[in-house]
C-alpha cells in the first residue's frame, strides 16, 4: 500500500455507518497523521469499535468518503479489500483471537503466510521482541492472557504495517500486564513508526497516546490532543 | 518454510487437533468407500463366478442345416431336437465366421452320424480333439484326451459293450473303415454317453462327407442383446442354415445377476447419500465452531479463495484418509462375503483403489459444499464477535 512519508494517513469525510435503523457511526471527518498515536474512548455502543473495523478494512461503510494511505477503501473489491488488510493493517484483538492448533511461533508465522512467505527465524525474533522468546513452541491454551496478547502484538507488527489497529486490548489484562504491554507498544511505536489506532475504555491507556478521540451514541464528541504520558503512566 | 509446505503443515494440524471430528468425518467416508468397493469386489466376483457357471452350460449358439437332426444340448440339459438330416458346408461357416469375430474361439465343428461296431451299428460324432475339449470343460474323463487317431466312447457305450481305454476299435463306414484306440471314457450326463467321439477329418472320410458338418457349437463372449446380434448376423451369412441361441439356463443367471447388481447398486447409493448428509452435517457444525477461526484469517488479509482453499485442502485430505481405509475394510468385507456366500475368494481389484478414494473425497467435497459456501461468505467482524 503505497503510503507517504509525513503525510495524512487516515482521512475520512462523513464516514458512517448504519444498521438497518441503527446508526453506529454519524457522519465523521477526520485526520490522522503517519506515525501518530491516537486513542479513541466511549462507553459501549458509542461506535468505538465500527470505526476501528472500518480504518481495517474488515468492514464497509453505508457512506461517506474513507482514505487510509491515499486509497480509497470504499472503491476497493472483496479481494483488494483482504490484500489491504495483509499489507498495511496489524489488528490486535481484546480477546487475542490466536489459532488454538498453532504454538505462539506458528501463530505469528500464519500472519506471514498470508502476507507473502512464513520465516520461522523473523517470527522467533518478532516473539524474542515482545519478550516470548522461551515461550514459543508454547500453544494457546498453555499461555497466561497477557503472553497471549503479547503474541498477538508480535503477528501484527511481524509484516511491519503502517497501521496498527487494536481493540481494547488490555481489556482482558490486570494492572501490571496492561502496563507491560503499554510499555511493549510505546516501543514498538517509536521504532517502527507506524500509526496507532486504539479503542478502550480505560483512561490509563489513553494517557500512553499523543490525542483522545471521545465518541459517544456514534458521534466525535471531542478530539483532543495531549502530552504522551508515556515515559510514567502511573 | 514454503508456502506450500506450510500450507500442508496447517492442514495437518487442524485436522489433528479435532481429533473426535476429523475421526467421525473420516469413518463416514471409509463406510462409504468400504461400501462402494466390498460391493464393487463383490460384483465382480459374482460376475466372474456365474460367468464361469455359465460356460460350464457349454455352447450358446448352435448352428445347425436348415433341415439337419441335431440335439442341442450340453452339460447334462437337452435341449430338443433341432431339424433332420442335411449337411452344412465347412468352407462356408469357416468363411462366415471369420467375418464375425464376436464368435471367438470358442467353438467345434461336429458331424454326426453312424458306423458299423463289431456288427452292430453305433452313433458316432466326429470332433475337432482341441475344440470340444475347450468348450466342454465339464466333461470327466476317464483316461485321457485323444489325439487324430484315438477315439473317445461315452461311458453308457462303453458298459454296455466292455470297452476300456486302450482297446483298438474296428468301425466301418459307406466310404471306408479305420482303427482307432479308445484312449478316454467320457461322462457327461448326457447323450454324450452314448456315442463314439472320432476325428472329424477320418469320420467325413468313412462317410464319404468331405468338407461337410452337421453341426456348429459356439460359446461366444456375448449375451442378451449382443447374442441375439451375432446369431442374426450368422444368419444373414450362412443362408442354407439355422443359427439358434441355446441359452436359457445362462439368460435366467445372467438375468438374475443383473438384478442383484442392480440392487447393491441401489443399496450403494443410499448409503453413500446417507453418508454425504452426515458428512455436510458434521462439517457444518465444525465451521459453526470455528467461525472465529476462519474470521480471524480473513482478518489477518487471508483471500476469500485463500480461505475457501485451506478448507477444501482439509476436505480433500479428509477424503483421502478415508477412502484408504474404506478401501482396505472394504477389501476385507468382501473377502468376507465372497467366502461364506459364494464359497470363492474374492478377486484382489486394485483399480477399485483409486474408486475408493475418488468416492470418498467426492463425498467429502458434496459435503462440504454449503459449509464451504458459508466459509466463503462469513463476514470477519461478526463470526469475531461470536455471532
Amino acid at each position: 500500500m503505497p503510503v507517504e512519508s509525513g503525510t495524512c494517513i487516515i482521512e475520512t469525510a462523513g464516514l458512517t455507518k448504519r444498521y438497518g435503523d441503527i446508526c453506529a457511526l454519524a457522519p465523521l471527518d477526520l485526520q490522522v497523521s503517519e506515525g501518530e498515536w491516537l486513542t479513541v474512548m466511549g462507553h459501549s455502543g458509542s461506535g468505538k469499535s465500527t470505526l476501528l473495523n472500518l480504518l481495517g478494512g474488515l468492514d464497509r461503510p453505508t457512506a461517506g468518503r474513507l482514505l487510509v494511505g491515499g486509497e480509497d477503501l470504499l472503491a476497493f473489491s472483496e479481494d483488494h479489500l483482504a490484500r489491504f488488510r495483509r499489507e498495511a493493517v496489524g489488528i490486535i484483538f481484546q480477546q487475542h483471537h490466536l489459532i488454538p492448533y498453532l504454538t505462539a511461533l506458528e501463530n505469528v508465522m500464519m500472519a506471514q503466510y498470508f502476507h507473502s512467505v512464513p520465516d520461522q527465524a523473523e517470527a522467533r525474533q518478532a516473539l524474542e521482541r515482545v519478550g516470548l522468546g522461551k515461550r514459543l513452541a508454547n500453544r494457546p491454551g498453555e499461555l497466561s492472557g497477557g503472553e497471549q496478547q503479547r503474541v498477538c502484538i508480535a503477528r501484527a507488527i511481524i509484516n511491519s504495517p503502517k497501521l496498527l489497529l487494536g481493540d481494547e486490548l488490555t481489556g482482558n489484562l490486570d494492572h501490571k500486564s496492561t502496563r507491560l504491554v503499554m510499555e511493549l507498544l510505546k516501543e514498538l511505536h517509536e521504532e517502527e513508526h507506524f500509526t496507532l489506532v486504539l479503542v478502550t475504555h480505560n483512561q490509563e491507556v489513553a494517557g500512553w497516546g499523543g490525542r483522545t478521540l471521545f465518541m459517544d451514541d456514534g458521534k466525535l464528541v471531542k478530539d483532543l490532543r495531549h502530552e504522551r504520558k508515556g515515559d510514567d503512566p502511573s | 518454510m514454503s508456502r506450500r509446505r506450510w500450507f500442508f503443515h496447517v492442514v495437518i494440524r487442524s485436522l489433528a487437533h479435532r481429533k473426535g471430528g476429523t475421526l467421525l468425518l473420516v469413518t463416514v467416508l471409509a463406510m462409504a468407500s468400504s461400501l462402494v468397493t466390498s460391493l464393487g469386489i463383490v460384483s465382480f466376483s459374482m460376475e466372474k463366478k456365474v460367468a464361469e457357471e455359465i460356460r460350464r452350460y457349454g455352447a450358446n449358439l448352435v448352428i445347425v442345416a436348415d433341415s439337419a437332426g441335431v440335439e442341442v444340448g450340453s452339460g447334462g440339459m437337452n435341449f430338443g431336437r433341432v431339424a433332420e438330416s442335411a449337411y452344412l458346408d465347412q468352407g462356408q461357416v469357416q468363411r462366415a465366421l471369420l467375418q464375425e469375430p464376436a464368435a471367438g474361439r470358442d467353438l467345434s465343428f461336429h458331424l454326426r452320424g453312424a458306423l458299423k461296431l463289431w456288427g452292430d451299428t453305433v452313433a458316432v460324432d466326429g470332433v475337432v480333439f482341441p475344440q470340444i475339449r475347450r468348450l466342454s470343460p465339464w466333461w470327466r474323463i476317464q483316461g485321457t484326451w485323444p489325439d487324430a487317431n484315438g477315439a473317445l466312447i461315452g461311458s453308457d457305450l462303453a458298459l454296455r459293450r466292455s470297452i476300456k481305454p486302450g482297446d483298438a476299435l474296428s468301425l466301418s463306414g459307406p466310404a471306408g473303415g479305420m482303427v482307432v484306440r479308445v484312449t478316454g471314457i467320457v461322462s457327461t450326463g448326457g447323450e454324450a454317453d452314448r456315442l463314439v467321439f472320432l476325428d472329424l477329418l477320418a469320420l467325413q472320410k468313412a462317410l464319404g462327407l468331405q468338407g461337410q458338418l452337421t453341426a456348429v457349437k459356439i460359446l461366444a463372449a456375448a449375451t442378451g442383446e449382443d447374442l441375439r446380434r451375432l446369431a442374426g448376423n450368422l444368419q444373414k451369412l450362412l443362408g442354407g442354415a439355422q443359427v439358434k441361441e441355446v441359452r436359457q439356463v445362462a439368460a435366467t443367471s445372467e438375468s438374475l445377476l443383473k438384478k442383484v447388481q442392480l440392487l447393491m447398486l441401489l443399496v450403494a447409493a443410499v448409503v453413500v447419500t446417507a453418508c454425504g448428509a452426515s458428512v455436510a452435517a458434521t462439517m457444518s457444525s465444525s465451521v459453526l465452531e470455528r467461525g472465529r477461526e476462519i474470521g480471524l484469517i480473513k482478518a489477518m488479509g487471508a483471500s476469500r479463495r485463500a480461505v475457501l482453499l485451506l478448507f477444501t485442502a482439509e476436505s480433500v485430505l479428509l477424503g483421502i484418509i478415508g477412502g484408504v481405509a474404506g478401501y482396505g475394510a472394504g477389501y476385507a468385507i468382501a473377502l468376507l462375503v465372497t467366502k461364506t456366500v459364494f464359497a470363492t475368494a474374492a478377486e484382489f481389484l486394485p483399480a477399485f483403489f483409486p474408486a475408493a478414494v475418488v468416492v470418498s473425497c467426492f463425498l467429502a467435497l458434496v459435503g462440504s459444499t454449503g459449509p464451504l459456501i458459508a466459509v466463503y461468505r462469513l463476514d470477519p467482524v461478526r463470526s469475531l464477535r461470536g455471532e
